[in-house]
């Protein structure tokens, strides 16, 4: 019975070392965050929330926040119908310029971000709308719209066709067989993806960076600024205030379509 | 035309108004016929079953019935009225469908609400009918349940109660028992046939399970690649198929082959090789020419067995075998028989008597009997 022991054990130190791995940069921003001294570092000297009583006053970061979750939330509200609507389409009907709409969906992975991010930025200044925050949104969720599609599309692939043929057969007309049947079908898609679209906008870098001005800068941009003068225990604190926000939508995509449905992208 | 078949038998019994009436339907996918030139009448009020193997096109006609796509040709009447232009939702029918297709993300009350909450009736009218509903089906108390928290015989039964709750014009079944245990399905079977007859619903079932059709049915169509072969009672249907196919599909049987050499009142002699054989045309084919190819079915349970043509006194067909199989099914054994004198035939025949089970082995020579009215012939073309 030696066989499988060893085997286990190659394969807990696999697992061990993955996980320390991937973790490793978010515990040690959770480290540095706690420390006590004056320079960022892991691990901390001493603990004490000193660094988050300073984040909580200082307004400026908070502003940047707020203006992240606002960009965020207008980039999902417009994916939501959007994405929805196009994964449907995409999942149920023969559709004319299938490739077409296949390579569209890779974007995301092939196209640099830092080309659409000027791409969108001329498209933008043209338009005069740079220095405002809502275009920040947009952009961003045209940029990761493939996402919201892909996670609507998988949940319309498995469902079954029977579904809207037995509503139509209650007497449903299409209409509303697609408000009671095929949207609740096809809800954990839309609320992963969703979530996932917000995390994404709320994390968006590149794009802010191209499309805002210094009065109203995102939070991420907010702290790069502040990297570029003097690293301090309170941008490690932001960083950790970030990750938590990271974390409890993760657990609200649990609470709301379980974790399995999200890993299984249905 | 299949539907000419029985209508003396027809007209004995009470006629009633037709509800359903298919007429010349024909359906291609991409060039390739799933139904072929269908057509019959259902009256209200009846059981219909449709049979046939898998891929013989029953779905597909079912669903033509429901308004799921187009016929290529012919039209469908619902109470005379001509429905291709109808789309599903305003056909009032309701469909249990195979894999049952009940809302997962309602409960089963909510379920079998649903198609009243789309006819817009008032809240109290829904839950007065839900309530009836399900306690027709037996769900009383379990409204409330998930659909995944329901055993597969419950589903089935909110699935019934959704497609009844609007009292449609005509219930279509496709397959719905076919996924469940033989002793859930002759349960549900009976379950669906006293609902049936409780409310009186016009129905159209679909199985490839004989004895489902047979059991469940007033009337039985058996179709095979795309085509209806017999429209008839159950009886009839068994008693007298109309061909071949129909012989090979329902009931246990067994063909033999040979050549009409005469003609006398209904019997009609025949031999292969060195044996005389003697039948009856089956339905209304006209008789033979002399020299004519027939074949001759004869269903297992009319042939006898004995261990010596003395002991089948009274059979006027008998013919010398040896054992190729001896199958117990339980309340019966089934032998198989090899005659040589016909070719190598093998013919199956039952033995319900338990003292004598396993008197044949394997190998053993044995004597065949029958009685040339049991044998239907049908000529091959
Ligand atoms: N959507 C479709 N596209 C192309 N061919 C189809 C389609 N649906 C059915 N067919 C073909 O039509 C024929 C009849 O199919 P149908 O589903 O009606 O058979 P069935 O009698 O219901 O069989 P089963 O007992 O297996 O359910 C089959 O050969 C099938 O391959
Ligand atoms: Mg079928």
């Amino acid at each position: 019975m030696t066989a499988p022991r060893s085997k286990s054990i190659v394969l807990w130190t696999f697992v061990i070392s993955v996980l320390v791995l991937l973790s490793a940069p978010t515990i040690v921003v959770i480290g540095a965050s706690f420390t006590s001294g004056n320079m960022i570092a892991f691990p901390p000297e001493g603990l004490s929330l000193k660094w988050y009583a300073k984040i909580a006053q200082a307004t400026e970061l908070w502003d940047a926040f707020l203006r992240s979750l606002y960009a965020a939330a207008i980039c999902t509200i417009i994916a939501i119908p959007a994405g929805t609507l196009a994964g449907i389409a995409l999942a149920k009907y023969p559709i004319r310029f299938a490739t077409s709409v296949q390579m569209y969906l890779l974007l995301p992975f092939t196209i640099p971000l830092i080309g659409s991010g000027i791409g969108l930025m001329l498209v933008f200044g043209e338009a005069r709308l740079l220095g405002q925050l809502w275009p920040v949104g947009v952009a961003v969720c045209v940029i990761n719209l493939p996402f919201m599609i892909w996670a609507v599309s998988a949940s319309a692939a498995s469902l079954d066709p029977d579904l809207e043929l037995a509503a139509a057969n209650c007497g449903a007309p299409p209409l509303s067989t697609f408000i009671h049947v095929t949207i609740p079908g096809v809800m954990p898609g839309i609320i992963s993806g969703s979530l996932l679209m917000f995390i994404l906008a709320l994390n968006e870098f590149l794009v802010s960076l191209l499309l805002v001005d210094a009065r109203i800068v995102t939070l991420p941009v907010q702290i790069y600024n502040s990297i570029r003068s003097i690293i301090t225990p309170d941008l490690a604190a932001v960083s950790v205030v970030f990750v938590a926000c990271a974390v409890a939508a993760v657990f609200l995509l649990d609470r709301l379509v379980g974790l399995e449905i999200f890993l299984k992208s249905k | 035309m299949p539907r000419e078949q029985g209508r003396d038998v027809e007209a004995m019994r009470e006629s009633r108004p037709v509800l359903v009436s298919v007429n010349d339907v024909s359906m291609a996918y991409n060039g390739a016929y799933a139904v072929r030139s269908a057509s019959f009448d259902l009256e209200r009020g009846r059981f219909l079953t449709i049979l046939g193997p898998s891929g013989s096109g029953k779905t597909t006609l079912l669903r033509l019935i429901a308004g799921f796509g187009r016929a290529t040709s012919g039209e469908i009447f619902i109470n005379g009225q001509p429905v291709s232009a109808v789309p599903p939702h305003k056909r009032s029918i309701g469909m249990v469908f195979q894999r049952l297709a009940l809302f997962p993300h309602l409960t089963a009350a909510e379920n079998v609400a649903f198609p009243l909450k789309m006819r817009r009736h008032d809240a109290t009218t829904i839950a007065g009918k839900v309530t009836r509903f399900l306690e027709l089906v037996k769900l009383g108390g379990l409204g409330g349940r998930r659909i995944h928290e329901l055993s597969g015989g419950q589903q089935q039964r909110v699935a019934i109660a959704r497609a009844l709750v609007f009292e449609p014009d005509l219930l279509l079944l496709d397959e719905p028992l076919a996924a469940l245990d033989r002793k859930l399905r002759e349960d549900m079977q009976l379950e669906f046939r006293r609902i049936q007859r409780e409310l009186g619903v016009t129905t159209i079932n679909v199985t490839h399970d004989q004895r489902e059709a047979l059991v469940m049915s007033d009337e039985v169509i058996v179709m095979d690649a795309g085509k209806i072969q017999q429209k008839a009672r159950p009886a009839e249907t068994y008693r007298n198929p109309r061909n071949a196919f129909v012989a090979n599909f329902i009931g246990v049987t067994g063909f033999v082959e040979g050549t009409a050499t005469s003609v006398s009142g209904g019997l009609v002699r025949m031999s292969h090789g060195n044996v005389e054989l003697a039948g009856i045309m089956a339905g209304d084919a006209a008789p033979p020419r002399i020299g004519q190819s027939l074949v001759g079915a004869i269903r297992a349970e009319q042939v006898r067995i004995a261990a010596d043509r003395r002991q089948l006194g009274g059979l006027d067909t008998i013919v010398t075998g040896e054992i190729a199989e001896a199958i117990f099914e339980g309340e019966r054994i089934v032998y198989e028989v090899r005659v040589a004198a016909l070719g190598g035939v093998i013919l199956r025949v039952f033995d319900h008597d338990p003292a004598e089970h396993s008197q044949f082995e394997p190998g053993a020579h044995v004597s065949l009997g029958w009685n040339a009215s049991d044998v239907r012939l049908y000529g091959m073309d």
